[in-house]
This record gives C-alpha cells, structure tokens and sequence, in this order.
C-alpha cells in the first residue's frame, strides 16, 4: 500500500487530464490530487490551492510538477523547501504519473530516484531508440 | 546593447520566462532587480531554482542592480532583466541604464487596479511612472509572450 499522497501540480487542464489519464492507465488511484494553474491565477492564490491539496495531516506527499520554472513548479519549490515532508519534482509525465500512482510503500530516496530514472527513460526516438537496442 | 529583454513581470521567473523567452531571445542569463528578494535569501534560492541548467540567476537590489546592467549591456550576452514593479525600472532608467523597451509581461489585479489588458492591471501609481519612462525615452508596451505583437502602452492608457 501507498503510504504517501500524490499532488499533480501544472498549468492549465494537464494536471487534471495527467491524473484521469494514469486512471485509464491502472485503474482508480487513491490520494491522488490535481491542481491547475489558471491564466489569470496569482502565484498566492495558487499556493492556497496546492496548500489545500497538500492537506495538513502530516503524512508525506509526493508532488509532480509539470515545467521547471514554472509558477506551480516555483510554488511547490517553496512549500516543499519549508517542509521536508513534501517532495516536489518537475518534468512530470505519463510515465512517471503512473509509477508513482501504483508505488508501494514509503516516499523514500530509491522511490524519488526511480521516477526520476523512469521518467527520463521513456523519452526515446525511435530510430536511435532502435539503434541502441540493436547494439 | 544586451539587454534583450526588460521585463517587469510580479511573478518574475515562471513558465513564460523559462519556456518562451529565455529561448525566443536565446538569453543566457537572468537579471533580477528586486530590493525585497534581494533582502529575502528564501526566494532568492526559489528563484535560483526556476531557472534551467546553464542559466545563472542573479538577484540585485536596486542600486547594486543598475551597476550591473549598465555593465551587462555593455556586453555582448544576452540578458533578460526582470523586475516586479514600474517604479524598480523607472529607479534603473534614472540612474543611467539604457533601457530602450520595458515589456510588461503580468501584473495582477487587485483593489485600486486598473485593467490595462489581459494580465496586466495597474495602480495610479504605476501610470505615472509607465508615463515618467516614456518621458525619459523608454517605449513602454505590452507583450505576454514573444509571438504577440507589442501592444504600445499608450494605446491602451486612456489618460485618467
């Protein structure tokens, strides 16, 4: 059992539609949260809202930011500065939204490392991807 | 003349920066000027964070930041300068920085703001000192990201 939450973090509807995707990928997830960056939004009432999703409970969370430098990115950067239980990572995609929706166990260094490796992993083209198989 | 790009943008970095400006300017470096942050060393390692590999972010309270413009658009990098209100570029622009375009990029709404366009909304304050720039030689205009066409302030500041 996941003993963490997950909090997609992102600009516009790719937070909602990465969270109902990894859905259709494995089936309902629990503790999994989404929360977009709308165009007018402010950096604060945005914190309010990742905040909300983040919950107050203690337990740790796991949240997956969609761009680097982006405001939810710099936003969970800050919160997660402040409170060593929340881990945030950016560059979030299919991949790494469903390795961590199906993640057994505790939020721990070999978890973060391995969405991390999973993440850049599937990133191929497939002609070189090919090349590199065959050698 | 390096500065490529001098914005004055509340939220500073974010995804407009990082992921349409620093690459239709091929910007290798951030400039920002901003006496709070400058102070805050919190945000300044946030801010720190925003940007990607290779980027170098400086952060500069005002007077230290007009030295080192004046000396970053003496060279040939590519620079973006950002900053979070009117009156931090009217102080650069006063002492000295050749600043031939201020962008605005996003300044939120709120109690006393008048909506310019879109994500831009400003105080009377902030009119005057947009004003005070165009006096002093620097086209004001408004621009979100790099493909719109530069709106000029003037167009849209009806003169209350």
């Amino acid at each position: 059992m996941r003993t963490f939450g997950i909090v997609v973090a992102g600009h516009g509807t790719l937070p909602a539609a990465l969270v109902a995707t990894s859905e259709l990928i494995c089936g309902p997830v629990a503790d999994i949260a989404a929360v977009g960056l709308q165009p007018t939004e402010s950096p604060d009432h945005y914190a309010e809202g990742l905040r909300a999703a983040i919950g107050h409970d203690g337990r740790r969370v796991l949240v997956l930011c969609d761009l680097l430098g982006g405001t939810p990115f710099n936003v969970a950067t800050a919160i997660a500065r402040r409170s060593p239980r929340i881990v945030c990572v950016s560059g979030a995609n299919l991949a790494m939204a469903v390795e961590a929706a199906l993640a057994d166990g505790d939020l721990d260094d070999a978890l973060v490392e391995r969405l991390l490796a999973v993440g850049r992993g599937g990133i191929v083209e497939t002609e070189r991807h090919r090349a590199r198989r065959a050698s | 003349m390096s500065l490529r790009l001098v914005r004055i943008d509340d939220r500073l970095i974010h995804g407009q920066v990082v992921a349409v400006w620093l690459r239709a300017l091929d910007a290798q470096r951030i400039v920002i000027v901003d006496d709070a942050t400058a102070r805050d060393g919190f945000l300044r390692e946030v801010l720190t964070l925003a940007a990607p590999q290779g980027v170098p972010v400086e952060v500069h309270d005002v007077t230290t930041g007009a030295a080192r413009c004046i000396e970053l658009a003496g060279t040939p990098e590519p620079v973006i300068v950002l900053a979070r209100s009117p009156r931090t570029i009217l102080s650069l622009r006063q002492a000295g920085v050749p600043i031939d375009v201020v962008d605005l990029g996003g300044l939120g709404a709120g109690p006393g703001r008048r909506r310019l366009h879109k994500t831009i909304s400003v105080s009377p304050d902030e009119v005057r000192e947009l004003r005070e720039l165009e006096q002093l030689g620097t086209r004001v205009q408004v621009q979100i990201v790099a493909d719109d066409r530069p709106i000029p302030f003037r167009s849209l500041d009806s003169g209350k």
